[in-house]
């Protein structure tokens, strides 16, 4: 039921990403733009389906990629806490495009999203290899990937301290996580790179049951605890990297979507998964909207507009179950 | 408990000697006899105006926010049980940061003392608000609560900074230097107000620290031995407020600190918060001391503290991390 409420809502906030913008199309034109009709004048016929549709699909993904990250970072950590972050994916991303923007400068900003992609990627490694010693921990890796993410970080920070202002300002803005370089070409990189992961980890989702009890009750249970969360750390890196390639960091996703789903449908993670994906596709649907539409002609960051949107209602969340 | 007081003295005996490099290096010579003479018998000479005017308000700075950040960070993860806890999670980071451009960028506030207490103000202000949001309801402000509220309250404020910064390059320039945790330029006018507070909250974390720690065993347990958790829960954030706020203060916002220094105490004596807490202060201020000193002295560039702090801690603190097997998180 809750479901099926959370669907009419990404239904009807898609739809709005399609009426809402610079040049308001109705909602019947949309849909007979979309289905292919006759009789719609050629500009609205465009904006939707080359400049609005590409940009809500994006929206979507990377907004259900980052929150089933989420999930499973909090379920393998057992730490309400964890984001996707916690794998090293923003600060290697961050690295990553602080060094492209603001000391190379000569490469082009196409290689910036496979840039970011490989430094997300490496970090999640580096931290599992690091963290490995006749096994991994939960604790042990967190602790391994404050100190990577550390480091990562300052170099960050050295470059910004030291490079050009408006160098670091364009870093700065590709890093608050932006929607607008969505086209229908970079559509299929992400589902080739965000939805395999998906599905395996709803597929998977008893073991997460599983391995959120502990490590003894998970070994006690014959789960190959080490497995499950190397598995577990390389689906979320590929989810976020991806997520983080398509659209630059976008805040606050990946924590807050696994805590609202919770709050609607339980802890158990085969309901618990698809329900945050729907959250986090919402959120940021809801969040691009309102980045296009709140100070036209300026496009505010989506990353800065999901933590200004999503705060207040987690904090509604937290504090309609103040007595739990 | 030898080991203790043997881990505190050699920390102490390398601030002091720390403190001391940190004296005599910079772009004007002064030797260790000079460095003497100008602290303990002040003139009117060169030497003086360099020592007095310019480094030993970074040594103070340094130890100050540094012994802070440590007790701040204990008493978290004492609290709230979670290996992430860090001072940052009440939200006075972002809170001092967003009060500092908020200032610089709306009001044209220039006066670096003025900052100071707007980033006291803003980070005070933070936690309280932070402190409320968990407090609503019956359970009171449970661990998981106060640090979700955290994020919240820090998440947000954080976005409308970066929102101020976007717009107004001028500020994003002026606060660079302070949002990457930076010593050089403090006063010694602008550091001893804020000194009473850092002093006041050391000594309550030193003397509460176990019943800090029997916080951390969860509501229940501190009952059923006599404790009024919702009591002391108030003073660990008050304490934790104070000491926040003031490095914050003093030094912006130097991250890691904070988080790593309990653990690096955990790692290498074990647990226990009576020994966990006057040791992170030490450890901290010892580290914090040390990031702001050793890229002056050895690489003669002025490289903020808090990314020294990240490349000196990380690697040792990610070595740390895997000698041991598990760590009570």
């Amino acid at each position: 039921m809750r479901i099926a409420g959370l669907a009419l809502i990404v239904s009807l906030a898609f739809v709005a990403a399609l009426v809402v913008g610079d040049h308001p199309v109705p909602p019947q034109e949309v849909l007979s733009a979309l289905f292919g009709a006759d009789g719609v004048p050629t500009p609205s016929r465009v904006i939707v389906n080359e400049l609005r549709l590409p940009r809500a699909v994006m929206a979507l993904l990377v907004g259900a990629a980052l929150a089933v990250a989420g999930a499973i970072a909090q379920a393998v950590m057992r730490n309400p806490l964890a984001d996707p972050g916690i794998v090293g994916i923003n600060a290697g991303a961050a690295l990553a495009a602080m060094v492209v923007v603001v000391q190379v400068g000569s490469l082009p900003e196409t290689a910036l999203p496979w840039l970011t992609f490989g430094g997300a990627l490496s970090m999640a490694a580096l931290i599992h290899a690091l963290a490995w010693r006749q096994g991994t921990t939960g604790t042990r890796i967190i602790l391994v990937g404050i100190g990577l993410s550390a480091l990562a970080g300052a170099g960050a920070s050295a470059i910004s301290v030291f490079g050009e202002p408006a160098a670091v300002q364009r870093a700065m803005v590709w890093l608050a996580g932006s929607l607008q370089g969505s086209r229908w070409e970079r559509v299929p990189h992400l589902l080739l790179w965000a939805v395999p992961p998906a599905l395996l980890v709803w597929a998977a989702a008893r073991e997460f049951d599983l391995i959120a009890l502990g490590d003894e009750v998970a070994l006690a249970r014959g789960q190959s605890v080490n497995l499950a969360r190397a598995t577990a750390i390389l689906a979320c890196a590929l989810l976020s990297g991806a997520a983080v390639a398509a659209a630059g960091l976008v805040a606050f996703v990946g924590l807050a979507a696994p805590h609202i789903a919770r709050a609607l449908v339980g802890p158990r993670h085969a309901r618990l998964i698809p329900t945050s994906a729907l959250v986090g596709a919402g959120l940021l649907l809801c969040a691009d909207i309102t980045a296009r539409a709140a100070a036209p002609p300026l496009q505010l960051p989506v990353g800065l507009v999901t933590a200004l949107l999503g705060a207040p209602f987690f904090a509604y969340l937290l504090w309609k179950r103040r007595n739990d | 408990m030898r080991r203790t007081l043997l881990a505190a003295a050699l920390l102490a005996l390398l601030i002091v000697l720390v403190a001391l490099w940190s004296l005599v290096t910079g772009s004007a010579g002064l030797t260790v006899g000079e460095a003497m003479r100008a602290l303990f018998a002040p003139g009117e000479g060169r030497s003086d105006v360099i020592l007095w005017q310019v480094r030993l308000p970074r040594v103070v700075a340094a130890v100050a926010a540094g012994a802070a950040l440590g007790a701040a960070g204990a008493i978290m993860q004492a609290v709230t049980g979670n290996p992430l806890a860090e001072p940052g999670l009440m939200g006075v980071n972002a809170g001092a940061a967003f009060a500092v451009v908020l200032a610089l960028s709306v009001f044209g506030v220039t006066a670096s003392g003025a900052l100071t207490w707007c980033a006291f103000g803003g980070a005070g202000a933070t936690a309280v608000l932070v402190y409320a949001m968990a407090s609503a309801g019956r359970g009171g402000p449970t661990p998981i609560r106060l640090v979700l509220a955290g994020v919240i309250v820090g998440t947000f404020l954080g976005a409308l900074t970066t929102a101020i910064l976007l717009i107004d390059s001028q500020t994003l320039d002026a606060v660079r230097f302070w949002t990457a945790g930076s010593l050089k330029g403090r006063q010694l006018a602008q550091i001893l107000p804020v000194l009473p507070y850092v002093a006041a909250s050391l000594v309550a974390a030193l003397v509460f620290a176990r019943q800090f720690t029997t916080l951390g065993l969860g509501g229940d347990v501190a009952r059923s031995i006599g404790q009024n958790p919702a009591l002391w829960r108030a003073i660990a954030a008050g304490c934790v407020v104070g000491l926040a706020g003031s490095a914050v203060s003093i030094a912006g916002p130097l991250g890691l600190v904070g988080l790593v220094v309990p653990h690096m105490v955990r790692l290498t004596l074990g647990g226990g918060y009576g020994r966990i807490v006057p040791l992170s202060i030490l450890g901290a201020a010892a580290l914090t001391l040390l990031a702001d000193t050793a890229p002056r002295a050895l690489l003669g560039v002025d490289l903020p503290a808090g990314i020294t702090l990240a490349l000196i801690g990380a690697p040792f603190f990610i070595c740390l991390a895997r000698s041991h097997g598990a760590v009570r998180g």
